[in-house]
């Protein structure tokens, strides 16, 4: 076979075409249109094909980058699509919304000066045409299983258990609060980043393959609520993969405000109503239209926010990071397409106050100077005194990070074991929690972290409660439940 | 057993076959020595200067699935440390240390200039490989780096190996073979033969050069012998190396290479060094430096030869662990190359042979090479490191030395490594001793093992007003087939003094009448032109560098020119430049590897023009079988008497027609109308004076590529007649 790789000498980089930015703000549809079947032959022609391969060292999956690039260039998209699928559930998920920037093409080798291959891109339209071609069909046993298995979230962590354990046979049921399948996929990130009908068709893929969802399903004591005893009861085994939910929040003078609202919050309003949904009147507090809105936090939520923010017609979008733009959390990417939108940003900056009577109309900030890294290489922020100023604001959004809920109490689990930032703990190779038999993965293990991890641990995690399963098939048997 | 059947027939695996990763790594694959983290660790290391994060890497490279023989071993425990103070310096350790042979061409001018100038600014060496070097390098740099490697490899392709580069050197490498792909020979593809290394290696720019695997002058131990003998003519100082790989029984090869004078022998491992091995030779081939280390120490030392003969080991030593198991084993120098290249920001990309090296250390093309990021700090950090890992070591079990440890496998056991099939390896052939006698365990020898002088000894001094006024003289002697290598002792002293083309071609004529013994005039320079009138011995012209040879038989003898061999087999091999006229037949292999030499001979034996690269060759007579193989540069004519050339032509790489081009015919009847001048060739004379009727006889070969560069194609006329 003639050699159709390392083309990255003579071809350029050449992402998908993007939509102008005029375009973009008029609707919350995707951002990147699709490659057209020759372009992706050529852009993952690029690929150097390395011997040790840095893009899949750096992938959390572990994705076997170069060889799907390789069966794209050489026209094998089937192939392709076998391989993919074969080390990550959801390509065409973190196809759409992985941060490649930092992970994969970050690390591709031809980056500094060639750009890197659009890895992204290409595992993106892999699966798109995958799903075209009917060539991705749902998980069925060879053999079916009596042990149950119950996942506390249909996020990505627990949709990823869900089709691996399901695949080995096990019947597997999905609680989630929620009445859509797909957790922060669904309420969280924005249609432009990852427009709803794709997740919806994963969705679909489930069910049809066996999966059981219990939707609209809370895990505790409140009304309609199953307890995490009686949980524990129908199944083999369990795994919580509730995700993390609780917001950071933030004080000072006027923190009580209205008009001063979580991320979360502001995100689901938004993505319900794209959604189709009728939402409560009080929502309205929850659309940004021609407001002056400033989201505060630097990370890839904060993003969502501003981009969302535009997209509602805001009068004006500002976002407020302590640090500066090269320190920033989010991916770069994100920021680049927020700033064409129209985003200003004000990089160190802090909020002290927040200024109105009832209802927020401002916020005051001081400046921030970089200091010396820290042990850990990252730069503390000093504020310069003096510096204050004040933003016009009528909607402030507070996008500062996740942190667990409290488990333990909520689910009356003393044995529950957590760590000092609340996530719990679990074994460092079998995710097993501190109760035999009940598992945990995703972002309720590691904190608010990136769906590619949340992946990684569901898959793991379904072959770890597998292994259990199979050890400790004395367990008393679940209860057939209805 | 269960695994399997697990794998089999688990849900999950049967949809999607495994990955592999053998060849390139995968997570879910084979072990790789040097994985992505290493990787990173290491190059975070070197460019940091940090010896605590050297210590992660070398600890992550330790915690690995085992993958070499070493990682079976540990060192014993129950020693006594000492303060690491009372062990011998950085400076000391880091001398034992060597950038081995990786040529320029594979990589590119930057890194190999960095490994240079790195080595030598910590008093190590650095080897050049086989792709010869610019001889600019010798001069020292406005900084005062010295970008020259210590060590010139001598290899099967003897490409740009002239005496200028045999004497910008402080020790001279003969590469056996390859511990990575034993008993192959190399290529460069076309597309990395830059103008650069095209002049370096005396061959065209874009065509694929190749190293034969065999050298061509080398068929038996006394061969070696003879070239170990010739290399330390051509350089009166430098100490020679044999690389050799390991393998079953290179004790007794060992031996006799020791014997052979040689002053160091390397070990070559299977490890490492891949880069430049075809994808079949990658796995599978090539045993571990520990086998045949140990084999080589313990042969060597029961025969009484390890004390006068310095041993090396290269093959994939990554930290200074590796590098005292393998002092235990038997060695005293250690090669770290791939580690080397990792320094200086090489990623295993394992694209070496395909000139698109995104860190711009093995391409040579100039957007690649702008990509280079490695320095001689980082390369030097990586050594430094590596001298004080083997510090910390060596003072942890109680020795101020390396040398006390060398041979020392009593200090080595085998470890347990969780697995059965590990556990059942024996390594104790590995880890006995032999009886040192009154010897030491490691080389006593100061400077090198001499050999003999020559002819060369008497017309040094007799060309004293050459040397002392440069005055045009003529010498005259006798000679006889023992004296050997006449010429090249006087050549280096030539190209010292006066450099490769400052004296005209026969300032320095030398008359020998007898027969003369091997390798006359090897690497013998512009300047120094050897008359025999008698006969010559196998490997005349050897390596020629620009000197001029003329050979034809003593007035008083009957035998007929052109159907009497006069030199003998392997004449010219590797020669860069220079004449040589020869009144009578050639013997096997003539002028193989040429890549400048002009040549006039009447016949010569099988194999002739093999590998040429340059030069021109005429042969006024039959040639053997397998003519011209893997010829891709310079030209041939052969007079075809008997119309046999069709059957003794390797037609692969050639075409061949009749001398129709008078420019061509003109340059061939020039090179006999010489010919008759320096040799009063009788048969050649003749030939000259019936030239209408000859010139129709003669065949025309060029080499296909070469053809297009020059811009060379088969007029017409020619091939109506070849029909």
């Amino acid at each position: 076979m003639t050699n159709k790789m390392l083309k990255f000498v003579s071809v350029q980089q050449r992402q998908p075409e993007k939509r102008t930015a005029e375009d973009r703000r008029a609707d919350f549809d995707e951002i990147y249109t699709d490659f057209v079947p020759a372009g992706a032959v050529e852009q993952s022609s690029r690929c150097s094909q390395c011997g040790v391969p840095f893009c899949s060292v750096h992938c959390p999956l572990g994705n076997n980058i170069p060889d799907w690039l390789m069966l794209t260039a050489q026209g094998r998209l089937e192939e392709a699509y076998g391989v993919s699928s074969a080390t990550n559930s959801f390509p065409e998920i973190c196809g759409r919304i992985c941060p490649q920037d930092r992970l994969c093409e970050g690390n591709c080798v031809i980056e500094p000066g060639f750009e890197s291959v659009t890895i992204g891109a290409v595992e993106r339209y892999i699966t798109d045409t995958a799903f075209e071609n009917g060539w991705v069909r749902p998980t069925r046993p060879f053999a079916e299983r009596e042990e149950s298995v119950g996942i506390v979230g249909a996020g990505p962590a627990g949709l990823a258990a869900a089709e691996r354990l399901r695949a080995a046979g096990f019947q597997v049921h999905v609680y989630d609060r929620y009445d859509r399948v797909g957790g922060l996929l669904v309420y969280g990130i924005p249609g432009f980043k990852l427009e709803k009908h794709i997740v919806a068709r994963r969705h679909d893929l489930l069910v049809e393959s066996g999966v059981t969802f219990h939707l609209g399903q809370g895990i505790g004591s409140g009304e309609g609520e199953l307890s995490f005893d009686a949980l524990r009861a129908r199944h083999n085994a369990v795994l919580i993969a509730t995700g993390v939910y609780k917001s950071r929040e933030i004080g000072g003078p006027g923190a009580g405000l209205a008009g001063i609202e979580r991320a979360l919050d502001y995100l689901t309003a938004s993505n319900r109503r794209s959604l189709g949904d009728v939402l409560p009147d009080d929502a309205q507090a929850l659309d940004a239209n021609g407001k002056n809105v400033v989201v505060l936090g630097g990370g890839d939520t904060a993003m969502d926010c501003v981009r969302t923010a535009i997209r509602q017609g805001a009068k004006s979008v500002r976002c407020l990071y302590r640090r500066d733009k090269a320190n920033m959390p989010g991916s770069a990417r994100e920021v680049k397409n927020a700033e064409e939108e129209g985003v200003q940003f004000e990089w160190l900056a802090a909020p002290e106050a927040f200024v109105g009577d009832g209802h927020v109309t401002g916020v005051r900030a001081t400046r921030m100077k970089l200091g010396l890294p820290d042990a850990s290489g990252r730069q503390s922020v000093e504020a310069l005194e003096g510096s204050s100023f004040t933003l016009e604001a009528d909607l402030v959004i507070k996008a500062l990070g996740f942190d667990p809920e409290p488990l333990p109490q909520l689910w009356a689990q003393p044995g529950l074991e957590v760590s000092r930032w609340g996530t719990l703990k679990v074994g460092q190779q079998d995710f097993q929690t501190t109760v035999p038999g009940v598992f945990a993965a995703g972002d309720i293990v590691r904190g608010a972290s990136l769906v590619v991890w949340a992946i990684k641990d569901g898959r793991e995690a379904a072959d770890s409660i597998q292994q259990w399963i199979e050890a400790n098939n004395t367990a008393p048997a679940a209860q057939e439940q209805g | 057993m269960l695994g399997l059947h697990k794998q089999a027939w688990s849900a999950a695996s049967a949809l999607t076959l495994p990955v592999g990763g053998l060849y390139k790594m995968r997570r879910t694959g084979e072990q790789h020595a040097f994985d992505g983290g290493v990787i990173h660790m290491l190059q975070t290391a070197v460019a940091t200067d940090s010896f605590t994060t050297y210590k992660r890497y070398a600890d992550a490279v330790r915690a690995q699935p085992p993958v070499a023989l070493r990682d079976l071993l540990d060192f014993r425990e129950g020693r006594t440390p000492i303060p690491v103070e009372e062990v011998e310096s950085i400076t000391q350790l880091r001398k034992r240390l060597i950038s081995p042979a990786i040529s320029l061409g594979a990589l590119s001018p930057e890194a190999h200039e960095t490994l240079s100038i790195a080595m030598n600014r910590i008093g190590a060496k650095s080897d050049s490989g086989e792709g010869g070097e610019d001889p600019a390098r010798a001069k020292p740099r406005p900084n005062g780096d010295n970008a020259s490697s210590a060590i010139k490899q001598v290899a099967s392709g003897r490409f740009g190996v002239t005496a200028q580069y045999l004497n910008d050197c402080r020790e001279l490498e003969i590469k056996v073979a390859q511990g990575a792909k034993p008993g192959e020979g190399g290529q460069l593809p076309g597309f990395k033969v830059t103008e650069l290394i095209a002049k370096l290696r005396h061959a065209t720019p874009g065509v694929t050069l190749i190293s034969p695997p065999p050298h061509h002058d080398i068929y038996s131990i006394e061969d070696l012998a003879q070239l170990i003998y010739d290399l330390k003519q051509i350089n009166p100082d430098a100490t020679v190396t044999v690389k050799l790989v390991a393998r079953s029984g290179i004790g007794t090869i060992a031996a006799g290479v020791a014997k052979a004078k040689a002053d160091a022998i390397l070990i070559s491992g299977h490890c490492g060094g891949t880069g430049a091995s075809p994808v079949s030779s990658i796995k599978y081939a090539g045993l571990p430096w520990e086998l045949g280390l140990a084999e080589t120490h313990q042969v060597l030392m029961l025969n009484r030869l390890r004390h006068r003969v310095r041993l090396r080991a290269d093959g994939g030593i990554k930290t200074g662990r590796d590098v005292v198991i393998a002092a235990m084993l038997g060695a005293e120098e250690f090669g770290i190359g791939t580690a080397s290249l990792v320094a200086m920001g090489c990623i295993m990309v394992r694209q070496c042979h395909s000139n698109t090296c995104p860190v711009g250390v093995c391409s040579q093309d100039p957007a690649m090479r702008a990509k280079f990021e490695g320095t001689p700090e980082k390369v030097i950090n990586l050594f430094s490191f590596i001298a004080e890992d083997v510090r910390n070591i060596l003072a942890s079990l109680g020795f101020r030395t390396l040398n006390e440890v060398i041979g020392r496998t009593d200090l080595l056991h085998q470890v347990s490594r969780g697995t059965d099939d590990l556990d059942d390896l024996d390594l104790n052939s590995l880890l006995s001793q032999a009886d040192p006698g009154p010897y030491a365990r490691y080389c006593t020898l100061e400077g090198r093992n001499e050999v003999p002088d020559t002819l060369d000894a008497q017309m040094i001094g007799d060309a004293q007003p050459l040397f002392s006024h440069g005055e045009k003289m003529q010498l005259h002697y006798n000679v006889q087939n023992t004296q050997r290598a006449i010429g090249t002792r006087m050549s280096s002293l030539i190209v010292r003094q006066f450099g490769m083309a400052t004296l005209a071609p026969g300032h320095l004529t030398v008359r020998l009448r007898g027969s003369a013994g091997q390798s006359l005039g090897a690497f013998a320079v512009q300047g120094l032109k050897l008359e025999v009138i008698g006969d010559a011995n196998d490997y005349v012209g050897k390596g020629l560098s620009g000197a001029t040879i003329t050979v034809r038989p003593s007035v008083s003898s009957t035998l007929v020119s052109n159907q009497n061999a006069i030199i003998g087999n392997t004449v010219l091999y590797g020669a860069t430049a220079g004449e040589l006229y020869a009144a009578g037949q050639a013997g096997e292999r003539f002028a193989v590897r040429n890549s400048g030499a002009v040549a006039v001979v009447e016949g010569c034996g099988s194999n002739g023009c093999e590998y040429m690269t340059g030069g021109t060759v005429v042969v006024l007579g039959d040639v053997g079988d397998n003519f011209g193989a893997g010829f891709t540069g310079g030209m041939a004519f052969v007079l075809d008497e008997h119309n046999t050339f069709d059957k003794r032509i390797n037609p692969e790489s050639l075409i061949w027609t009749r001398v129709v081009d008078p420019k061509w015919a003109d340059t061939l009847k020039r090179l006999v109308e010489r010919h008759v001048e320096e040799t009063d060739s009788a048969y050649a004379a003749m030939l000259l004076h019936k030239w209408e009727e000859v010139l129709p006889r003669f065949w025309q070969i060029v080499p296909t590529d070469y053809a297009k560069v020059i811009g060379f194609s088969v007029p017409e006329v020619a091939l109506e007649k070849t029909a």
